[in-house]
C-alpha cells in the first residue's frame, strides 16, 4: 500500500462521487419544496385570523379598527370553525399525513409502526427482530407520556421481533399478527404483505 | 498502450468488477479466520473447513457469519459453549443446509441475553429439523437443481426456493415444539405449516412451490420429523 | 431568502409549515446525506432516491425531532435506515447495478496512479458488507465521532471502532489483491 492512507483515498473518492452528482444535488431543495408545497392543505381559518390580528404601525385608532374587525371575523368564522377544521389535515405538526415516498411506490416497502406503552421510568426501549438482524432499533418517547414509538419501512415478508425495555424482553406486542414461543418466552410476529399492511 | 487505452481498459475492467462486486458483497474468508483466532477452539480446522465449504454455496451469508463470530468473541461465556454453537453451524454447512435460520436464532438469543448453552440446545434441535425436512423433501421427490440450469420438472427447484421452503417448514415445526406442542400431533403441525406457507405465498414464496409442498406432504410426515427432533 | 440563519430557527420555522426554511436546511445537509447514501448503497440512482426520501420523511416527522439533540444525527439516522432497507430489498430483488460514473472529464494534471487508487478503493468499498462499509463512510466521509456513528447505526461504540479497524484492513486487502492482479 502506498504512503497515502486508505482513509484519505476513500475520502477523496467519495467526495468525487458527490461532486459528480452536483447537477442532481443543485436542484434538490427546489424539487422537495415544490413537492411538499403541492401536498400542503389550504390555510386554516386560524391563519387568516392571525394575519388580520397582526398590529399595524398606524395610529391607535387603526389598531382598534383591526382588533374590532378581527373580533367580528372571529364570530362569523367561529360558526363554521368546527366543520372547517375537520376537513383539514395537519401539517407536520399533525401526524396524519401519509406520504408515499418515491421509494415506497417503487419498492413496495410499507411503514410499520411499533408502539410500546412502557413504564414511565423506562430509559431505553428498543425493538429487535428479523428486520434489523436482531440489532437494536431504538424507540422514542418525545413527549414523555410513556408511549414509545418508531416506524420502520419493511418489505413484504414475515418478521419475528420483540422489545427490550431497559434490557428486559417483552414479546407480547398487542399489535402483532401472531405469537410464538421462543427461548421459553413469547415472541411477536408480523406479516407485511403486498399492498397494505398485514396479509 | 497509450494512457487513454489504459484508462479505457481499466474502466471496462472496473465496471465489470463493480457490477459483480456490488452484487455479491462477500467478506473475505481471511477476515472470518482472523476473527476466529480470538476464540480458543479444539476443532478449529473443522470449523474453518466447513466455513470454506459455505463459500462455495449459493447465498452463503458470509457477513452474518463474521458478525456471529464477533458477537461470540465479545460474549463472556466459556469457549466450550462458543465452540458448540460454531460446531452446529459447521455441521449444517458440511451437509449443505441453509444456515440463515440458524444464524437468526443465535442473533435473537444473543440480543435477548439468553445463555449460550440454552441457545445451543435450541440450535441443535433446529439443525435436526433442517436435516429431517430435507430428507423428507427428497423422499417426496422434491429436488434441487443447480443454479443456471433450466427447471426441467416442477418439483426440481432452484436452490434459493428450495432453501426458503426448507427453512420455513423446519422453523414451523421448531416453533411448534418450543411452544409445547406435541410431536405426535401431525394434524396441528400440518395446519401450522399450511398457515405459514400460505401467508408467505406470493410474498416470499411462489404459489406453485407452496402448492407442490402442501400437496405432497402429509401430517404423518411432519410427526416423523418432529419426533426425530425430540428423541 | 431567510435572514435568520440559525439552524434551530430554521427548524422551528419548518415545523410551522414554512417549506422555504426546510429548503435552507436541505441545502446545508444535502451533500452530507447524499455522500452517506452513495457510500452505503454504491448505486447512484438509489442514492438519489434515498436522499430525496430522507428529506421528505424528515420533514413529515419533524415534530418527533428533539431540538435539543443534534440535527445531523437525526437526519443521518433516517438516511441510514432507509439505505439499510433498500439494501435488504435489493437482496431479494437484485437489479443490474449501475457502475458509478463520474461527471465530465478527469483532471489531466492528476496523476494516473492517484486516479487508479481512487478507482480501486471504490471497487473495494462495494465489496465490503454493509456492516463494515457504513461505519467507514460515516467516519471518513462524514467525519463523525465514534459516539455519533454509534447513535446513527445503533451499535455500541466499541463495535464501531472494531468495524472501522477491520473495514480498513479489508479495504486494504482487497485493494492490494487488485493491485497485484493489475500488475501481473
Amino acid at each position: 500500500m502506498k504512503r497515502t492512507d486508505v482513509d484519505e483515498i476513500l475520502r477523496d473518492a467519495l467526495r468525487e462521487e458527490v461532486s459528480g452528482a452536483q447537477p442532481y444535488l443543485d436542484e434538490l431543495e427546489e424539487r422537495i419544496v415544490v413537492e411538499l408545497g403541492e401536498r400542503r392543505p389550504r390555510l386554516r381559518a386560524i391563519d387568516w385570523i392571525r394575519q388580520l390580528a397582526a398590529p399595524t404601525r398606524s395610529a391607535r385608532f387603526g389598531q382598534l379598527v383591526v382588533v374590532g374587525a378581527t373580533a367580528a371575523a372571529f364570530l362569523i368564522v367561529g360558526l363554521f370553525a368546527s366543520q372547517f377544521f375537520e376537513q383539514q389535515s395537519g401539517l407536520p405538526t399533525g401526524g396524519g399525513i401519509r406520504l408515499e415516498t418515491a421509494q415506497e411506490a417503487r419498492s413496495g416497502l410499507q411503514d410499520v409502526l411499533f408502539v410500546v406503552p412502557a413504564p414511565l421510568a423506562a430509559s431505553t426501549v428498543v425493538v429487535v427482530g428479523d428486520f434489523n438482524d436482531w440489532e437494536a432499533t431504538p424507540l422514542t418517547d418525545e413527549d414523555g407520556d410513556g408511549i414509545w414509538t418508531t416506524t420502520i419501512p419493511l418489505s413484504p415478508g414475515r418478521y419475528e421481533y420483540g422489545y427490550l425495555i431497559d434490557g428486559r424482553w417483552w414479546g407480547e406486542d398487542p399489535r402483532a399478527d401472531e405469537y410464538i414461543q421462543s427461548f421459553g418466552e413469547y415472541s411477536s410476529v408480523r406479516y407485511v404483505g403486498r399492498g397494505g399492511e398485514g396479509v | 498502450m497509450t494512457r487513454l487505452e489504459i484508462r479505457v481498459a481499466l474502466w471496462a475492467f472496473l465496471s465489470v468488477v463493480l457490477i459483480g462486486g456490488i452484487a455479491c458483497a462477500m467478506v473475505p474468508f481471511g477476515a472470518i479466520e482472523e476473527a476466529l483466532c480470538c476464540i480458543h477452539l479444539e476443532q478449529a480446522e473443522r470449523i474453518l473447513a466447513a466455513i470454506q465449504l459455505g463459500y462455495g454455496q449459493e447465498g452463503f451469508p458470509s457477513d452474518d457469519v463474521l458478525r456471529l463470530v464477533e458477537r461470540l468473541v465479545e460474549n463472556p461465556s466459556s469457549s466450550g459453549e462458543k465452540e458448540s454453537i460454531l460446531l452446529i453451524l459447521a455441521m449444517a454447512l458440511e451437509n449443505g443446509l441453509p444456515v440463515d435460520g440458524l444464524l437468526s436464532k443465535v442473533f435473537e438469543g444473543l440480543a435477548r441475553g439468553v445463555p449460550l448453552s440454552q441457545i445451543g440446545i435450541g440450535l441443535q434441535q433446529r439443525l435436526i429439523l433442517l436435516t429431517q425436512v430435507r430428507d423428507l423433501f427428497l423422499d417426496k421427490r422434491i429436488f434441487v437443481v443447480p443454479s443456471g440450469s433450466a427447471q426441467s420438472i416442477p418439483s426440481a427447484l432452484p436452490i434459493p426456493r428450495f432453501n426458503e421452503l426448507l427453512t420455513n417448514i423446519a422453523d414451523v415445526v421448531g416453533d411448534h415444539l418450543e411452544g409445547g406442542g406435541s410431536a405426535r400431533d401431525g394434524h396441528a403441525l400440518y395446519e401450522e405449516v399450511e398457515k405459514r406457507l400460505t401467508a408467505l405465498q406470493g410474498v416470499t414464496l411462489l404459489q406453485a412451490d407452496v402448492e407442490l409442498v402442501l400437496d405432497r406432504i402429509e401430517p404423518a410426515d411432519l410427526t416423523r420429523v418432529a419426533l426425530a427432533a425430540v428423541s | 431568502m431567510y435572514r435568520v440563519q440559525d439552524e434551530v430557527s430554521l427548524l422551528r420555522a419548518s415545523l410551522e409549515g414554512e417549506t422555504e426554511a426546510w429548503g435552507e436546511i436541505i441545502s446545508r445537509y444535502k451533500d452530507a446525506v447524499f455522500g452517506l447514501c452513495i457510500g452505503f448503497l454504491r448505486n447512484r440512482a438509489d442514492a438519489e432516491d434515498i436522499t430525496h426520501d430522507a428529506f421528505i420523511r424528515a420533514y413529515v416527522n419533524l415534530r418527533r425531532y428533539n431540538v435539543d439533540k443534534r440535527f445531523s444525527t437525526w437526519i443521518f439516522t433516517i438516511a441510514a435506515n432507509l439505505c439499510r432497507n433498500r439494501l435488504r430489498y435489493r437482496k431479494n430483488h437484485p437489479v443490474g447495478e449501475m457502475p458509478i460514473h463520474l461527471s465530465g472529464g478527469t483532471d489531466p494534471a492528476r496523476a494516473l496512479e492517484q486516479e487508479e487508487r481512487c478507482d480501486r478503493v471504490r471497487a473495494a468499498l462495494g465489496r465490503l458488507p454493509y456492516a463494515y462499509r457504513a461505519p467507514l463512510v460515516l467516519r471518513f466521509y462524514n467525519d463523525l465521532a465514534y459516539r455519533e456513528i454509534s447513535e446513527i447505526l445503533a451499535i455500541p461504540e466499541g463495535t464501531v471502532k472494531t468495524r472501522i479497524h477491520r473495514g480498513k484492513a479489508m479495504l486494504k486487502e482487497v485493494m492490494e489483491n487488485r493491485e497485484e492482479r493489475d500488475q501481473a
